[in-house]
Parts: C-alpha cells; structure tokens; sequence
C-alpha cells in the first residue's frame, strides 16, 4: 500500500442536544493488526487462545461475550504455527524451533524448551492430557512428556523423509496420524514405527507440478481420518487398511485448517479464499442408521485465508489473514436470541492503545515495536455543527521511541501535563522525561528506576503527573513518586483476598486521593492514597471491567462491563450510587445491551459534571445522569429525531443516552481540558488496504 | 542387402517420409518406443509406403519374377553408400573439431591479453610455493598421517563465516519461511490485489460506487501522479494550455 499523508486530520463541530464539542478526528494512528495463525478451545474453563502472526498470544473467555482478557506480547520475528491447552496450561510451538509455555496468571511466556528438530510446524497435546507431540522440520515427531513444573523430552518416534506439517492424535493416545507433504502417516506411538503411509493425491492439471501438502489433520476415535490439503479437497481415510474413504472437493485453493467438535458429529474446515464449511454425521435418511460426512452449511465471513478455526461447542470460531476472530454460532444449538447467538466479529483488541495527555493536548500511540507522540492541530473559528473546520496548524509528530530489546509493547501511558512517558514489556519498564521547548522535543531516560518496578501489566499516572502507579504481579500495585529527574519508591498496595490474576485496568481520581484497580478476576479494589492502604473492594460482578474512571468531582467510580452493564459506586459511601441503584431497577435498554463491542473508555465533562462519555468501536455515546433513562419502548437512538424536533417537544422526548454514531471504527475518544473532544477512528478499509493479499474469486456479474 | 522389418500388424509406424529405400541407411522413422523394430534394408529401389509392406511381400517369390539385378552392382552401391555416409560423418567432426580448436585459440589468446605480464606471475607462483612448503613441514611435523597439502584456498562452494552471524537455526528458520510464502504468495497461486477485493465488493454492493482507487484519496497515489504528469506533459506538448 502506498504511504498517505500521516496528518490527516479534521475538526468538526457536533452538537448534542445539550452541548457543543470541538471534534480532533484523528486518523493517523496507523494501528496494523496482525493475522490469526491457530485457535485453541478449552472446553473445561471455556477460554479461547488465539495465536497471532507476530507471536503475541490472546486470551478470550466465551461466556463473557468474548472479551479480551489477557495479552500475551510477542516478540519481534517470532511466529507461532501451533497453540495447544494441556488441563490449564498453554503451549505454543513456532518456526523458530522453541516450544513455549506461557504463564497465564501474569501474562508472560514461563519457559521455552528447544526441541531441536529445526522449526516445528504442528504441537497437539494428547486427550489424556500427558504427552505433547510436535512436529519438525526434519521429518521427526517428537514426544514430550508433561510434567508438574516443565516439559521433558520423552522420544522420537520414527524419522520421516519429508517435514511433518500437521498432527492430530487418536483420542485413546495410542496412535498419531501425521500430514506430510504429499502424504499421511500414521504411527503407532508405543513402538513408534508407521503404521500406514498414506499417499495423498496432488490433484489434476497444474497442480500436479506442486506436492500437495496436507494441511491439517484430525484423527476420530472410530478410526476415520480427515486431512485438508492444499488441492482443496477434504479427504476420509481408514486407518485399518489405509484407503480412502471418501474425498469432498470443497474449493479451488487450499484447505488450511480443520476442526472437529467434542462428539464428534461436526467438522469445520477453514480453506485460503475465506469460507469455512462444515461437515456433519448424519444420515441422508431421518433416522437410519447409516450415517455418513455430509457437507451442510458455508460461513462466508472472511475475505482472506481462514487459517484457524475451531468448535466451540454451540458456535465455530474462524480466524486468519484478515485479522478478524469471527465467532459463529449454530443457530440450531440456540432456542433462544440472545447474546450467544449472535455473530460476533472481534477486530480491535479490548485494551486502549491510545493514552490522552490532556492538559498538553498530546496523544500517545503504542504500536508493538515503539510509541509515537502526537501534538494535535489547531483550527481557528467557530462553525455551525456538522461543518469541517480548517486547520490552523496541522498535528505534528514529536516522538517516535523505540523500544529497546525483542519484546513488544505491554502498555503504556503519558502523563496528564505530557512531561513523562512511561512503557512496559514483559521484562522491563521503562520511564522517561520530556522537555518540550517550542521547536526542539528532546528526552531523558531515567535510569535509576526502583527495583520493586518489573514489568507491568497497567501503567497509570496521577493526575498531577507526581506520582506513576505500575500493576504488577499478584494483583499488586506499585506507587513511585516522580521529581524532575529521579523516581522514588513510595508504596507498595496489596490485595486481602488471594488473587493472583494481573491487574487490567488503573485508575486514579482527579483529587489524587483514590486508585482504582480491577483485574481478570473481575475484583475491583480501591485504595486510599493519603493513608497508602486499601479502602474497600467493590462487589464482585459475573463480567469483566472493560472500562472505568473515578468522577472528578463526586469521587464515584463509574464501571462498565464487558456484558455492556453499568455501575456507579461512590468511593466515600463505600456503597453503590441511587443513580447506579435506578439503572439496575429499571434495567439497560436493549439496544444497548445488544452491542456487540466493548466500551473502552469512560471520562466525564468538567463544564457539565452530570455527563459520562462512553465509546465502543462504532458509537460514543453521553450519558446525562439528569435526564431519566429511556424505557424498553422508547427509541433508544433519537438524536436525529431530537433534533428535527421544535426546542419544546424535545425534552418530553429526550433521555440519558445520547449516542453518536457518525464516527466510526473508533479506537478512543477523550475530552481535552479545552473542552474539545478528541477522537482516533481507524477506518477497517485502511487497515485492509495493508492485508497480504486475497485469493482471487469470481463474482457473478464482475 | 536384403532388409525387412518386423512390425506387430496394428502398431502404425510414424512414416516422416516417404522414402526410397535403397539410398537411406539412417532410421528415418520411428518406431513406437516400445516396439522393437529389427530393421533390415530392403532392395527394391521404389516402396512408396513401407506400412504397407509385409513380409509376406518381401519374402514372396511365387508369383512374380522379381527384377533381374546384378548381385555385385548392388553390393557395390550399398557399400559406397556406406562409406560416403562415413566420409561424410568424418567430415563434420573435424570441421567441428577445428571451429572447437579456434575457439579454444581466441579465449586463449583473450585470457593472455588480461593477464600480468609473465614475470610477475613468475614472481609469485614462486613466493606460494615457498609458503605452502613451510606451512607443509609445520603440518607433516604436527600431524604425520597428513597425504594432502592443505591449500590456502578453499573448495569451490564454501564460505567462512561467524558463528553468531548466522546460526543453523536462522536459516532453517528462514527456508520455512521461504516455503510458506512460495506457497501462499508464490508464482502459481491465484492472488489479487486488496483494492480490487474492496472495489468488487462496492461493485456489487448496496450502494453502488467507484473503485477505491478512484473514490479515496489515499490509494494508489503515485498512479495517480504518474498520470497527472503524463496528462501535463500532453497538455504542454499538444499546446492545449494557453499561454
């Protein structure tokens, strides 16, 4: 894709029913996802792991809308080709020739264990949950036993001539099928000879020059095997004499991924030109014995190679080049409409990477491999609402930091007067100082960080820029005290109740007397800054905290959930609010329950304090704590209406919720002291024009 | 010389020509590659077909007087035939043989152009011999079971590098990657562009519009400067701009 102007930017006017904000739009936060490379499904605590092309690992949990709880950061030029779940644990295995096991309770890599058989290609953990096999470049599958604390090398079963590209083991663990290049093995474990040599057909015409590799493998417990191969045919063997049972011809390009469900009834496949088909067991005749593989529905929601799927078990998860987790449910499995059964499309992460320095007027973006920071334009005027101001000075780039090391960006935070920076890896947290004079920007790390601060998971600072809290491991929060050119340890805040999960999301109130925090384990503490111990712990919610902020002026802390619910509890009462109290009396409306992407950010007007501005990636939305909350039979989304309304009628008409829906693919939305709103949007269309590139598909009438 | 052939009846014979027979000795037909043709040359001067000759015609006599033709007027000819086609072939060889040798001369010649002049040369063949015979007494003093002279040069097809430029591991790394990317990106695969994907769908979709080339701003911009140049230069050219 061509490079196209960074700055670009507009100002516009909105007018709400009841104010006027000055809009930043901010496009140039060229924020590039990367591509699903596998999908893992534990059925026991239903979480997904999603690998991705740049090595960093997401945690979804299914019963909580899909939300995004815990980031792995990868690493630079590290791949990860398999993701495997042994009990609680997750493995991963890349071309790099390492197998990894990650530490999900601080969300960081735990070991990595070279298997030394050149890059792995495939990592299937057994069902009795004792071995893991991985397969290698050089043709060997290697056995690895599991262990309480690590992993250890257990065998080789018998090198093959040719790489080993996919495996899947027999649900007894006695046999392992292996896809290869032009051909399947299928091993017997205990001795480690093969059992049969399955050759696989290359295909017809010009396909016949290329080997067909097989792609994926599944391997049933009635002894049928399944393998997807880059021919595009989806082919049934046995495994007692080695011949082919039946071979579906499904797409003119390759079959990347298959994907069979618990009882084995279902099996998904994901194929390079973006359609994912299913295969059920069934019996062409209602009710007769003879059941067969029969193909039933396509999903079409991909534009690029699906190179991941996986059956949850009422819905099918595919992912793959075009960054997007689609989640799909089997509209049959669900007898009511409710929030499962809808299609869910995960683009952005659950996580702001836009920090807002809002006394400065500066935004801090984080990309994995570095920050920039951006001053915003001016634009001088006034207009009427709706209209595009002109630009008095364009925004301009102050900083690009890169960061030190392999490891990707963790989190990252700008301080509110925009002097510090600070950032987090895995394996190191860095802080640095920034002078701003009016033509020259310069930095200065500061070296002597205390050595409580490790890495951390969540960075905030106070809002007078005197003091950085840092979450690190076992839920704990650190407090360092900031001076103008060294950092001091003050306080160390640490939770009663035994959680060790890491900390998501900080917050500290505008008065510098209250810190907010919440975790994975959906614990929200609060402590008192003055007195340096813990104030109260709000009550514990079925959801996750996607977004919350501490009002400035009545000190209460507003929550939203990843389930789009609402509370308000007030700090100094230690109780939750009448207004919170109202909303869960009278409950949310549906519309505003039915959005299917998280809220991201909350923060409030300092010339109206009744007001809190929400955002999810395609509305924002103001909430008038004043105006009484709209009923089940009111029209939800009525600024438009309003609007066309005499000044009279609209306060019969109006409610709480004002939503704006005119920008979209929002990244972060935040007031300025100035009063002006600031809002990055990241048109999908733009992150598309940077995707590798689509198999070609002919369209009727193109 | 009498010649036949044996053919099994259905197999047809890929006749590149119709030929006299007498006055060919090379296989100017082939046989399909699994036959085996035992060919033998036959002595009547005019067959028009040879498919259609069987053994039965050659070897029969019965019916016909065959043509009265000397024995040794046809030896004569069949062995000239022979031995013109042996001069002939001689012939070649050595007219190839001597364009080979004139070759080989001007490269010879072109190569002592390039070359130092003869002495230095001399110079310093005799400076690596005294080097390699003094790393030799080293190596034979060290090692006694050494037969071969270590050369200072190495093997045609190896490279020193260092260890930690370049490990195993990164190139194994790399040639996967290398694969996986022949296999999806590569010269066979059916691929298009992203603008066309986007362009497609606004084709069809709802609400019909242009390609994103055409409708955003941000794609394909050196096209379009490409294009504006070449409309300027037209314009310029064709004096369409009043001046």
């Amino acid at each position: 894709m061509v490079k196209h102007p960074k700055e670009s930017e507009k100002h516009t006017k909105r007018g709400s029913a009841m104010g006027e904000f000055k809009v930043h739009r901010v496009r140039f936060f060229e924020y590039m996802p990367s591509g699903i490379r596998a999908l893992a499904f534990n059925q026991q605590n239903e979480r997904m792991a999603a690998a991705k092309m740049d090595g960093s690992v997401e945690i979804f949990h299914c019963s909580d809308r899909f939300f995004q709880e815990k980031i792995i950061p990868g690493r630079q030029q590290a791949g990860i080709e398999g993701l495997s779940w042994v009990g609680e644990r997750l493995f991963s295995a890349g071309l790099n020739g390492v197998i990894t096991e990650y530490d999900l309770t601080n969300q960081r890599v735990k070991y990595t264990i070279d298997a030394y058989g050149g890059p792995i290609w495939a990592i299937t953990g057994n069902q009795q949950g004792t071995h893991l096999a991985v397969g290698c470049e050089d043709g060997t599958v290697k056995l690895f036993e599991v262990n309480e604390d690590k992993i250890q090398f257990e065998r080789n079963l018998d090198r093959q001539k040719g790489r080993i590209i996919s495996l899947s083991w027999h649900p007894s663990g006695s046999k392992i099928a292996a896809g290869m290049m032009d051909m399947i093995q299928v091993f017997n474990v205990e001795t480690g000879h093969s059992i049969h040599r399955i050759l696989v057909d290359r295909g017809f015409g010009t396909s016949r020059g290329k080997e067909c590799v097989v792609w994926s493998v599944v391997y049933l417990s009635d002894g049928t095997i399944i393998s997807g191969d880059s021919v595009g045919m989806v082919k049934l063997w046995r495994d007692d004499t080695g011949t082919l049972i039946k071979s579906h011809n499904i797409t003119k390009s390759d079959v990347l991924s298959l994907s069979v469900s618990q009882n084995e009834d279902s099996i998904v496949a994901g194929t390079s030109e973006g359609f994912v088909v299913q295969f059920q067991f069934l019996s062409m005749v209602l009710e007769n014995n003879d059941k067969d593989w029969v193909r039933t529905r396509t999903f079409r929601n991909h534009t690029h190679d699906v190179r991941a799927v996986a059956e949850i078990t009422t819905a099918v998860a595919s992912g793959g080049m075009d960054t997007q987790l689609v989640v799909r449910p089997f509209l049959d499995k669900h007898e009511v409409k409710s929030s499962a059964s809808k299609l869910r499309k995960i683009q952005f992460p659950h996580r702001s990477l836009v920090s807002c320095a809002r006394k400065a007027g500066t935004l801090l973006f984080q990309y994995p491999g570095h920050l920039e920071l951006w001053r915003l334009g001016e634009s001088e005027g006034e207009g009427i609402p709706g209209s595009s101001l002109l630009l008095k000075r364009k925004p301009e780039k102050l900083l690009h930091l890169k960061v030190k090391g392999e490891d990707h960006i963790r989190c990252s935070a700008v301080s509110s007067c925009g002097e510090w920076i600070a950032y987090s890896t895995t394996s190191s947290l860095r802080l640095y100082k920034l002078h701003c004079d009016s033509n020259n920007v310069s930095i200065t790390k500061i070296s002597k960080l205390p050595k409580v601060l490790g890495s951390a998971s969540q960075l905030c600072f106070s809002s007078d820029s005197s003091h950085l809290f840092s979450a690190s491991t076992q839920s704990s929060v650190h407090m360092v005290s900031l001076s103008q050119s060294e950092c001091k340890f003050v306080a160390t805040f640490k939770t009663k109740s035994g959680s060790h999960q890491a900390i998501h999301l900080l917050t500290a109130s505008e008065d510098g007397k209250w810190l907010a925090s919440a975790n994975i384990d959906n614990e929200v503490h609060i402590y008192n800054l003055q007195t340096r111990k813990a104030h109260c712990t709000v009550p514990i919610y079925s959801s996750a905290v996607s977004a919350m902020a501490i009002h400035p002026t009545t000190n209460c802390l507003f929550m939203v959930h990843a389930d789009q619910q609402i509370f308000e509890f007030s700090i100094e009462q230690k109780e939750y609010t009448d207004w919170s109290r109202l909303v869960q009396r009278q409950g949310l409306h549906k519309i505003w329950l039915e959005r299917d992407t998280p809220c991201l950010n909350v923060t409030f007007n300092q010339k109206n304090p009744s007001h809190v501005i929400l955002h999810d990636m395609y509305m924002f939305c103001i909430i008038d704590q004043s105006q009484p909350l709209p009923d089940s039979k009111s029209q939800f989304l009525n600024q438009l209406t309003l609007r066309s309304l005499p000044e009279e009628q609209r306060k019969s008409y109006s409610h709480a919720f004002k939503v704006c829906k005119t920008f979209k693919e929002l990244l972060c939305v935040d007031v300025m002291c100035d009063q002006s709103l600031v809002v990055v949007e990241r048109p999908l269309e733009d992150i598309t024009a940077q995707l590798p590139a689509p198999i070609k598909q002919k369209k009727f009438a193109t | 010389m009498a010649a036949s052939f044996f053919l099994p009846p259905p197999m047809a014979l890929v006749c590149l020509s119709s030929i006299f027979v007498q006055s060919c000795w090379y296989l100017k037909w082939r046989a399909p590659y699994n036959v085996c043709a035992k060919i033998r040359l036959c002595t009547f001067t005019e067959t028009d077909k040879m498919s259609d000759l069987t053994q039965t015609q050659f070897e029969s006599s019965d019916d016909e007087l065959p043509e009265e033709v000397a024995f040794d007027a046809s030896k004569q000819a069949a062995l000239k035939s022979v031995k013109d086609a042996l001069v002939s072939a001689k012939r070649e060889k050595n007219l190839l043989k001597e364009k080979r040798r004139k070759r080989q001369q001007l490269f010879q010649e072109q190569k002592k152009r390039k070359r130092l002049p003869e002495d230095l040369l001399e110079e310093f063949d005799t400076e690596t011999q005294k080097q390699t015979e003094v790393t030799d007494n080293n190596k034979d003093e060290e090692e006694t079971n050494t037969s071969e002279t270590i050369s200072k040069s190495l093997p045609e097809n190896y490279t020193v590098i260092r260890l930690k430029d370049e490990s195993a591991s990164n190139s194994l790394q790399q040639s996967a990657v290398d694969f996986i990317q022949s296999r999806f990106y590569g010269p066979r695969t059916h691929r298009t562009t992203n603008a066309e994907l986007l362009s497609l769908n606004k084709k069809r979709g709802a609400n019909k519009g242009a390609a994103v080339q055409f409708a955003n701003k941000k794609w394909a911009v050196d096209v379009k400067a490409n294009v504006a140049k070449t409309n300027k230069r037209f314009m310029h050219k064709e004096k369409l701009i009043p001046t």
